[in-house]
């Protein structure tokens, strides 16, 4: 295991983090069978107290939870220099079979996270918690996927050594190679790019045409979803050698260097916020029938949509600006 | 008359589950009527600032509910409750609990501050406030240099600056002496007036006796010693 502070603080932040979702599913099961807003009793009141504090203690767990994605790939990064082989995150999470799988989760605890997170937002909405039985299910099918990121997270960590030899992303995301890298990687450019603006454009149609009519959240939702898959493909497929001015070149993770302006970060975090966004909407339209949330929930998802058209646009504007800057357009 | 408030089986416990466990309140049901000046009364230490802290939502219970009109308040999530106490209850405590550095003015604005109003609009109120209630040359003066009357009137001045329509007050004459409890008393009578429900927990008999009192609840360890209606 290599130490260093932001290793330490991932590693904490991941067991303290699943301590407290997995703590709180625990909890979200005890409050889902004895709920009963009816009763007065003395179980129920407490149970009222205890969804607050579980709430507050999910929502810091899982706020982390999100920037840890982020924090993860810059040490990913950061790592790099120790690995023979290695010339940026590509090749630090190879060094170790847990890498690429920890990424994996964690990118899809973060997107869970986020839903979670609108979820429990729009049920403080309302005065008789109306999400709360919608919150905790979807806690108890949270907490394993978080429980399972740190795990796999740490196990990277602990399996990294100084003197493992790992690949460079030349390798891992070229066209010529094996894997789903290089299976992205060979993916026609043109097609990945009109994939690319097509969705993220027909998400951002869908989520201002929510906000003005609040119509099209299933709509929305789908074409986020799609946007986030198309866009991720893209990155490989499309986006990178514009940034790196390189035809071969189709890694996902320089973008995240100094030398890059660290473009990746506004690309990952706008096209990520964008896409929960989005989805959220949709998700919120499907949970959201109670009658406390009749007027509040709508311009909720209106404000949610207009943040999805909001960073889904500026997403497919970076992207946009960086392939016509490119010296590789000419 | 309809209930304002309404408690079923209301009980509080203090340090539950320790060795110092206290039920301060006991299994408690009872209404309030809109527009009426209820009395709590009952020796130290017989619930009745337990009582009062939920009825005005300051505290939770430990089990049982209280309905304001059709709204059920103990299961409300903080941020409803806090903005259903603002709007709803005025508080006069013993103590006044007027904030010392701050003039007899300021003070009277202080619970309106956080609903965001203009605080030209809020002056203006304030100063409407004092003005009725006697005090209005005191306005400018420092919370800590008004006499115990004047303190107490800014005090209601206070509880009312949101216009709430419940006004409730703890042991208001405690720490007043005869003549004071009496002016008390008759802005008790002028709130009444105004159609305020006004609840009081005191065991001074100058204001369980006095005819403005539309009800007196007697307490006796943490239980009504009259049954509940």
């Amino acid at each position: 295991m290599i130490l260093s502070p932001a290793v330490i603080a991932l590693v904490g932040g991941a067991v303290v983090g699943a301590a407290l979702v997995g703590g709180a599913a625990l909890q979200g099961a005890i409050i889902l069978r004895g709920w009963d807003p009816k009763s007065g009793s003395e179980r129920q009141v407490e149970l009222e107290r205890r969804t607050a504090l579980v709430s507050t203690l999910v929502e810091l767990a899982l706020g982390f939870q999100l920037l840890a994605l982020f924090l993860f790939v810059y040490t990913a990064d950061a790592l790099a220099p120790q690995f023979t082989g290695a010339m940026c995150a590509a090749g630090s999470l190879k060094a170790d079979p847990h890498g690429y799988p920890a990424l994996l989760l964690m990118l899809a605890a973060a997107i869970a996270a986020g839903l979670w997170l609108l979820v429990d937002g729009a049920d403080g909405l309302g005065h008789d918690y109306p999400l709360l039985r919608a919150k905790y299910l979807m806690l108890l099918g949270l907490a394993p996927l978080v429980v399972a990121a740190a795990w796999w997270e740490v196990a990277w960590f602990r399996g990294l050594h100084p003197e493992v030899i790992t690949s460079c992303c030349g390798s891992l995301f070229s066209r010529t190679g094996r894997g789903v890298g290089a299976e992205l990687a060979a993916l026609p450019p043109r097609l990945a790019g009109a994939l690319l603006f097509g969705a993220v454009g027909g998400a951002v149609l869908a989520a201002l045409g929510f906000r003005r009519s609040g119509k099209g959240a299933l709509l929305l939702a789908a074409l986020s979803a799609a946007a986030l898959v198309a866009s991720l493909a893209g990155m490989v497929a499309f986006v990178s050698p514009y940034v790196y001015e390189l035809p071969t070149h189709h890694c996902p993770f320089c973008l995240l260097q100094r030398e890059y302006h660290f473009i990746g970060y506004p690309l990952y975090a706008t096209l990520l916020g964008g896409s929960v966004a989005g989805m959220g909407v949709g998700l919120l339209s499907l949970l959201g029938g109670a009658e406390s949330l009749v007027t509040a929930l709508p311009s909720r998802q209106r404000r949610l949509a207009g943040l999805a058209a909001l960073l889904l646009g500026s997403f497919a504007a970076l992207v946009a600006w960086a392939v016509l800057t490119s010296g590789l357009r000419g | 008359m309809s209930a304002l408030i309404e408690a079923r089986e209301l009980r509080r416990v203090f340090h539950q589950g320790r060795s110092d466990q206290v039920e301060a309140v006991k299994g408690v049901s009872l209404s309030i009527a809109a527009g009426q000046v209820t009395v709590l009364r009952g020796p130290s230490g017989s619930g009745k600032t337990s009582l009062l802290a939920l009825l005005g939502a300051m505290a939770r219970p430990t089990s049982g509910r209280i309905f304001l009109g059709e709204r059920e308040l103990t299961s409300l999530p903080e941020r409803f409750l806090t903005e259903e106490r603002r709007r709803t209850f005025g508080f006069v405590f013993q103590q006044f609990n007027l904030v010392p550095g701050l003039s007899a003015r300021e003070n009277v604005m202080l619970p309106a501050l956080p609903l965001g109003h203009p605080r030209a609009g809020l002056a203006r109120r304030a100063g409407a406030l004092l003005e009725r209630f006697g005090v209005a040359h005191r306005a400018a003066a420092r919370a800590d240099r008004l006499s115990g009357g004047e303190a107490q009137r800014v005090a209601i001045a206070r509880a009312l600056i949101n216009e709430p329509a419940v006004i409730i007050a703890d042991e208001p004459t405690a720490n007043l002496d005869s003549v004071l409890s009496g002016v008390f008393m008759e802005l008790v009578g002028t709130l009444r007036a105004s159609g305020k429900t006004i609840i009081v927990a005191s065991h001074d008999p100058l204001v369980y006796e006095s005819p403005l009192v539309d009800r007196v609840i007697s307490m006796r360890d943490g239980r009504l010693e009259e049954p509940a209606p």
